[in-house]
């Protein structure tokens, strides 16, 4: 890997992602491996190497189908060990939001954001929520303001 | 203000009032108890959630979660949160909107159009956080009617409480003690295991690590000899409770290991039963930490050996 072979026009794209920016401060130290979860069980998730893929700009590894950054666990403790304030769980959920836009996430990740935007709720609710609310004594739950939540969505 | 009147808004989330609406209740009768006025406020929505959605679209994510804060702001009432998530999600667009200002007013020409402004002023504080520093240990102590003797709690604490430090501003991430401190004023013994701060995997998206994890945690939890395992976070909840049928089918290991909400543990420490606090809804019975517990609180009467 020579300097030739780095994508500088991916790091742009990254560098224009909420967060995506962090990954430039990265000096490759490892301090995020060490008490990463998802790299204790997953022989193929590494937090190190995933920042070292940003620098060099493999965006297809990165943000193609297969791409590893679907097992970060989002416990954050890359971002609290960091020494750099890469914040490496905020490049990886750039990353995420880039493979997102050019439909490469898995559908169950969009299906599950679709059902915030379409009903104001991660968790569907059935009659059988609102029967046991009122067996124990809870007040109906409340309408959502998806009207607002619609409005918001527009550029 | 701590030893003042606690008045706050309830952020209740997606999965308590949906899914596990008997942990909100013991939610409400612990904090009536408490003397906590806990405000419903209309206009909330999913907080929304920091893995799932906020891989989707970031901005957008920030953008829900400023109008969620907004509502807040509007009724001049500081947010009480339920779960690790809405608490990650709520705390770090606080942050990041303090951070950058370009992006708060990039946040802000969205609002507008619902006639809406992120000010910044609603801090935010997951429950157990607000009993420690607002109303303050001494006065969960004082409402302590039935102390929870002899029984071992296994804490989780979850990611999202503590990480990172930076935003959350809770507890010293590796070696935290909030919630030990906590199950204490129940009268119950807090017990340490190797697996203390492991993830409960809900966030990795693949079939086999998730349930990994919350193995090892079972496993630790068993080792250290826990009559039953604590926690705050409806997620990790899930997890656990529901999880270890499916740890039971998938890796055919049995560890029938009860799991409790804080409040609904406090709950049972002030003299609610165990219908009020809702333990008959959980998959994993409870029977053997109430049995323990009776014994327990009849031991000095009894004169057999």
């Amino acid at each position: 890997m020579d300097r030739a072979s780095v994508n500088f026009a991916f790091r742009k794209k990254l560098n224009q992602v909420l967060g995506g920016e962090h990954h430039n401060y990265c000096y490759q130290c490892a301090a995020c491996v060490a008490s990463c979860p998802a790299a204790r069980y997953a022989t193929d998730f590494n937090p190190r190497m995933i920042m070292q893929m940003a620098l060099y700009g493999f965006g297809e590894r990165l943000t193609g189908q297969d791409s590893p950054i679907w097992l970060c666990t989002n416990c954050y403790t890359c971002y609290e060990r960091c020494p750099q304030d890469v914040r490496p769980v905020e490049v990886i959920i750039a990353l995420k939001n880039m493979a997102a836009q050019q439909g490469t996430a898995p559908e169950s990740v969009i299906k599950y954001a679709e059902a915030v935007l379409e009903t104001g709720r991660t968790t569907p609710v059935t009659a059988v929520v609102d029967r046991r609310r009122q067996e124990l004594g809870l007040e109906p739950l409340q309408k959502m303001p998806i009207e607002e939540i619609r409005r918001l969505t527009e550029e | 203000m701590r030893d003042g009147k606690v008045r706050a808004a309830l952020f209740l989330g997606c999965v308590i009032p949906v899914r596990y609406p008997h942990i909100e209740l013991a939610v409400r009768k612990t904090m009536a108890n408490l003397n906590v006025e806990l405000v419903d406020l209309a206009g909330f929505a999913c907080c929304p959630d920091p893995i799932y959605f906020k891989a989707r679209d970031k901005v957008l994510w920030l953008t829900l979660a400023a109008r969620n804060l907004c509502v807040a702001e509007e009724a001049g009432l500081d947010v009480i949160t339920l779960c690790s998530g809405c608490t990650s999600t709520l705390k770090e667009a606080v942050f990041l909107l303090a951070e950058d200002a370009a992006l708060k007013e990039r946040i802000n020409r969205q609002l507008a159009k619902l006639g809406k402004e992120y000010k910044g002023t609603a801090r935010v504080k997951h429950v157990v956080v607000m009993l420690r520093d607002d109303l303050g240990i001494d006065r969960v102590a004082a409402s302590i009617r039935r102390p929870l003797s002899g029984i071992r709690v296994g804490v989780h604490y979850g990611c999202h409480l503590l990480k990172p430090s930076q935003i959350m501003d809770v507890d010293d991430a590796d070696y935290p003690h909030i919630l030990e401190d906590l199950v204490a004023v129940t009268g119950a013994i807090p017990v340490p295991h190797r697996e203390q701060l492991l993830c409960c995997g809900k966030g990795c998206l693949h079939d086999l690590i998730p349930l990994q994890m919350t193995r090892d945690i079972f496993a630790a939890m068993t080792d250290a000899g826990v009559d039953c395992m604590g926690l705050i976070c409806p997620t990790c909840f899930s997890s656990f409770d529901l999880g270890q049928i499916t740890i039971a089918r998938k890796m055919n290991e049995a560890y029938n290991l009860p799991v409790i909400y804080f409040c609904q543990l406090l709950g049972l420490a002030q003299g609610l039963s165990t219908e009020e606090v809702g333990l008959h809804w959980h998959r994993i019975k409870m029977d053997s930490v109430m049995e323990k517990l009776q014994r327990a609180t009849a031991g000095p009467t009894m004169t057999c050996s």
